[in-house]
């Protein structure tokens, strides 16, 4: 019960700096849905642990509720973490795309001045 | 250059990263050699860049230098030069470091199975008959790794399997894409010769080490590279 309080106080927290985020303009309404929703669902998951713990123990996992979903998230995060990966090396592709561009045409364009 | 390399326009591509110390004579080593030099200065933060402009004041004709604006790496310079060579109709061209680590006597040798129609693409072997003196590690632990990983992922049976000089005819040039801007381009490219069924041919050459390269961890990088490259289009 007091994990859950503390959870709950934590998440307080972070919703009231999420608001304050979004009145100076730090994010923009999209984040700050998509974040707002994030920490909805986690309050909603702190406040019925047990009805997860009944939940997981009906799918047939050995561990608590809190457990599964530590572990999840940590599934989530390596997925986030690949996905950026992905991201980051197609940006790479498409900025090294448009460095050989510009190369090629300045070397033409150096050529033509010089004819 | 003999009567029958007169006929061609053989380009030669040296990409260049902070190769201050070496740049200058390796071009001029290389211009007797080929029509025409393409530097691709990479973004360099040392005097590379401004060597060039010398260079090229000095040899107007025989060297264009591409400048990338950001550092892409070794792979996307290539990728720049195919481009540039390809755009001014290329017949030969030939992927040569910028640090002095390539012999300009193997690029007769390694563009003849070309000029003879045996080979689209001729890859320079630092295993076959000429020995290079590798770093002991990179020879026996990387080397071979390298070798296994080629033969049981992609069915590729070459004696080197990172092999940095290379020369392509145009159908090659035509066939072969770089994507990978990293050093997973060596991959990509024995990779791609083999799916696209052109005539490949491997020739001796030695390298003069004047360090020790891709290591364990560089290495790692190339297959971690080379996935994620291939993830991506």
């Amino acid at each position: 019960m007091l994990q859950q309080i503390i959870a709950l106080i934590l998440i307080i927290f972070f919703i009231l700096r999420l608001i304050w985020q979004k009145q100076t303009n730090k994010i923009n309404s999209r984040e700050f849905a998509l974040w707002f929703i994030f920490w909805f669902l986690v309050a909603g998951a702190v406040i019925s642990i047990k009805k997860i713990d009944k939940l997981v123990a009906d799918l047939g996992f050995s561990s608590s509720g809190i457990n599964v979903l530590l572990y999840f998230s940590v599934l989530l995060l390596f997925y986030l973490i690949f996905k950026m990966r992905l991201k980051i090396e197609k940006i790479n592709k498409n900025i090294s795309k448009i460095n050989s561009h510009i190369a090629i045409q300045n070397a033409q364009e150096k050529k033509q001045s010089q004819n | 250059m003999n009567q029958n390399l007169k006929n061609k326009k053989i380009f030669c591509i040296i990409p260049a990263f902070n190769e201050e110390k070496k740049i200058a004579q390796t071009i001029k080593s290389v211009i007797p050699f080929v029509n025409k030099v393409i530097i691709i200065n990479d973004a360099s933060i040392d005097q590379t860049k401004n060597i060039l402009d010398q260079l090229q004041k000095k040899f107007p004709l025989q060297i264009t230098i591409l400048n990338h604006l950001t550092n892409c790496g070794q792979g996307a310079s290539l990728a720049t030069g195919n481009t540039y060579a390809q755009s001014q109709n290329a017949d030969i061209i030939i992927h040569f470091d910028a640090d002095g680590q390539h012999r300009t006597c193997d690029i007769a040798p390694l563009i003849k199975p070309i000029l003879n129609d045996e080979a689209d693409i001729v890859f320079g072997s630092r295993f076959q008959e000429l020995k290079s003196k590798m770093p002991f590690f990179k020879k026996n632990i990387i080397m071979p790794i390298a070798r296994c990983i080629n033969k049981i992922f992609f069915d590729i049976n070459l004696t080197d399997p990172q092999s940095g000089m290379r020369a392509m005819n145009k159908k090659a040039l035509t066939e072969i894409k770089i994507n990978q801007s990293g050093m997973a381009h060596c991959t990509e490219i024995i990779y791609a010769s083999h799916k696209k069924n052109l005539k490949i041919k491997e020739v001796p050459i030695q390298v003069i080490y004047h360090e020790f390269g891709q290591g364990l961890k560089g290495g790692l990088r190339i297959i971690k590279d080379f996935i994620l490259g291939s993830l991506v289009r």
